[in-house]
């Protein structure tokens, strides 16, 4: 009797424990002693989740040409903005994003070059959504290396830092219904979240007063459900990046600057990358995919932090696989090739950037 | 001793029920009564006559509606899905109204079913009250436990009427369900920045690890002297003999002062009573009064200045700053985890330099298949 009871309640403990994490957990402190300032991880998860992306790493063929002069006028018809290119090093950017993006579809050039009737391929025409796509997505790298240093640094990025082989990057999102129909006005504790506040519209994110410690002083309408919404885009941003709140913010505080992390700073620029990129470069492509890439409200798919992050606080922890520099086709604005038929890409900030309009 | 002559034996003995004192309506007394062995291991072994009345009855009408209610609207939110309800219990939710409807009362799916929980629990809450100081006062008792229980409701008004009312937002009460109510606790600390800092959030903090450690010392006291009457405690209070003695003086002995018999239970009563009181009084302060507690304990001296650890100081970036404060985590040295200016020593088993030196691994295009 007594012995059934035990081993009833060494069960009960430890299905108590089914959602703890095996030990050991690391805490790094990284800012003044006693506020908390730490940056929390599983050395073993880290290097498991460290050797999946190493194993992905790719060999590219290829070496950086010598000849880096752009090609001269008329060498290809219909290249928007990769002009500054030479033709080696165009090539062997091209060979690249057959890695990069279509490694998995096994389909290489065609994926994103259609072939005529005739059997031959043709690399001039648009016929096809991922061409339309690629061009607007090599724009869009282009803008995060040469405009967003801030949070990319130096090292950069290029298709591979997010896509990882897959024509679809593991993380993004869509656009979600009212919940009209459900009982419930909305679920804080379940979907649909409302992303697009945050990765598309406002910043508001800013819920706790900075200024006032009396509420006639404070102009601050922030509502609970606010909070609640702020609490749970910055637990995704956490489990995007894989780190715990206090990488970011001493906790008795969130809001305080000055109590804050450098990366902080770093991921701030980042939410604000992150909006831009969803306003100029996803959000046009709504008319061009297929069916089958949209949600359920019938947009594009969006980036998120965890699109180019993939749960590490660096992407990929910054193996070389995934900088952008070394790829001079994706670490400047590059204009339209001279020889091109089409009016070249506007350049962001004058107009939304999108390449179905060209 | 026997263990039968110390009252916190465990023997049971089985006779015919004891039908408590005779009162004057009888007629509310639900005649059955009974035994069981389980809750005899735990406590009395005798099972009612348990008083219902008419308070009894509107109480578990409301509280039973509005609990059904509940279930309803939660089951609702997963399209009434038997298992989806099950598994996701835990995070299912009854909302109030969002921000937008302030008091007013909206259609019942839009925070309409909130008001109507709520109405109804708090009926039953109400109820039972007055049922407990009613029926306390029926027996001769004072109405100490109709009291503390008033203190707990004083709470749970002050969360979720009035100071929504003081508010003027149904909003900013908590939801109903297992998650979202602690979730809505987390929140709340955020918004008015830390509730840690809230003068009457530590004392009720104080008041309740406080009840808990006075529970501790006194049962154990009264166990310890157990098998010198102590037990009999109530008797002790007027008639000391030796366990009243013996457990005072330990705990001169051990630190100096004693509660007395009498004492130990008003001190009880009211660290259990102020774990709610002042609890309340920190909530309704909480918005109405201070909008963030965190600088009004800064503007208090409760806060002390932590010293810049950082190589530049870290500021809100503007909209369309570049620079990025020489972090560039391309001079890191190889092999390091790079977060920052942070490089964090995680004690990995293998460096990163490792695992890249050996993913030379032949690259599968697949291309002219």
């Amino acid at each position: 009797m007594r012995r059934h009871a035990l081993t009833f309640l060494a069960a009960g403990g430890l299905l108590l424990t089914t959602g703890c994490e095996r030990p050991p957990v690391d805490a790094v402190q990284t800012g003044f002693r006693g506020v908390g300032l730490e940056h929390i991880a599983n050395p073993r998860t880290v290097a498991d989740s460290m050797a999946s992306f190493a194993a992905r790493v790719p060999t590219l063929a290829g070496q950086p040409p010598v000849d880096m002069e752009p090609a001269p006028p008329g060498t290809w018809e219909n290249v928007q903005v990769l002009g500054h290119l030479s033709e080696g090093e165009f090539n062997r950017l091209m060979l690249a994003m057959t890695t990069w993006v279509a490694q998995e579809t096994g389909q290489g050039c065609n994926y994103c070059h259609v072939i005529e009737d005739d059997g031959q391929v043709n690399f001039v025409s648009d016929d096809i959504y991922t061409k339309v796509v690629s061009r607007d997505m090599i724009r869009m790298t282009q803008e995060i290396n040469a405009n967003y240093a801030s949070h990319v640094g130096e090292a950069g990025v290029n298709c591979w830092t997010c896509h990882m082989g897959q024509v679809l990057p593991p993380n993004y999102w869509f656009l979600q219904p009212d919940n009209t129909e459900a009982v419930s006005p909305y679920f804080v504790n379940q979907g649909p979240r409302q992303l697009e506040r945050y990765y598309l519209d406002e910043p508001a994110l800013r819920v706790i007063s900075d200024d006032a410690a009396l509420s006639g002083d404070s102009e601050n309408t922030a509502s609970i459900q606010d909070t609640e919404h702020a609490y749970w885009v910055m637990i995704q941003m956490s489990e995007d990046l894989g780190v715990n709140c206090t990488y970011c913010h001493t906790t008795a505080r969130f809001g305080d600057w000055e109590q804050s992390s450098p990366e902080r700073v770093t991921a701030l620029r980042g939410i604000r990358m992150t909006r831009h990129l969803n306003t100029e470069y996803m959000v046009p492509l709504d008319g061009e995919w297929p069916d089958y890439r949209l949600g359920p409200l019938g947009d594009g798919p969006k980036i998120q932090c965890g699109t180019c992050h993939n749960g590490a606080w660096q992407p990929q922890y910054g193996v070389p696989a995934s900088h952008g520099s070394g790829w001079p086709g994706l670490t400047v604005l590059g204009p339209a090739h001279p020889g091109t038929t089409q009016a070249p890409i506007e350049a962001p900030g004058t107009e939304p950037v999108s390449g179905r309009n060209q | 001793m026997a263990e039968y002559q110390n009252l916190f034996n465990q023997l049971q003995v089985r006779h015919a029920p004891d039908p408590g004192l005779p009162i004057a309506d009888p007629e509310n007394r639900l005649p059955d009564t009974g035994f069981s062995y389980w809750l005899g291991r735990i406590g009395d072994a005798q099972l009612g006559p348990v008083y219902l009345g008419w308070l009894g009855i509107l109480s578990l009408i409301t509280g039973g509606l509005s609990i059904i209610i509940m279930g309803l609207v939660m089951w609702a939110s997963v399209g009434w899905d038997p298992v989806q309800f099950v598994r996701q219990l835990p995070w299912l939710a009854v909302e109030p109204p969002s921000p937008e409807w302030g008091l007013r009362i909206p259609p019942l799916n839009q925070g309409g079913w909130w008001i109507l929980c709520g109405g109804l629990l708090t009926a039953s809450i109400l109820l039972w009250w007055t049922r407990m100081y009613t029926r306390a006062r029926a027996l001769g008792l004072g109405t100490h436990v109709a009291w503390s229980f008033a203190a707990a409701i004083w709470l749970y008004l002050v969360l979720g009427f009035i100071r929504p009312v003081i508010m003027g937002s149904w909003s900013e009460a908590v939801p109903f369900g297992i998650f979202p109510h602690l979730d809505w606790t987390a929140a709340f600390s955020i918004r008015y920045g830390n509730l840690f800092y809230n003068p009457f959030h530590m004392l009720s903090i104080a008041f309740l690890y406080g009840s808990a450690l006075l529970f501790a010392m006194h049962a154990a006291t009264i166990l310890a002297v157990a098998k010198m009457g102590g037990d009999r405690e109530v008797d002790q209070i007027t008639d000391r003999g030796t366990a009243a003695e013996r457990s005072q003086l330990f705990w001169r002995w051990t630190m100096g002062f004693n509660a007395t018999m009498e004492s130990i239970h008003r001190w009880a009563w009211w660290f259990a009573a102020l774990t709610v009181i002042t609890g309340g009084i920190g909530i309704l302060l909480t918005g109405t009064a201070v909008d963030n507690w965190y600088l009004w304990g800064q503007k208090h001296g409760l806060i002390p200045q932590y010293p810049a650890v950082w190589e530049a100081p870290v500021v809100e970036p503007g909209e369309l700053d570049a620079p990025h404060q020489g972090m560039s985590f391309l001079s890191a040295p190889e092999g390091t985890l790079v977060a920052g200016v942070a490089l964090p020593d995680l004690g990995l088993p293998v460096s990163f330099a490792d695992l890249t030196g050996s993913a030379d691994l032949p690259l599968e295009t697949e291309m002219g298949r």
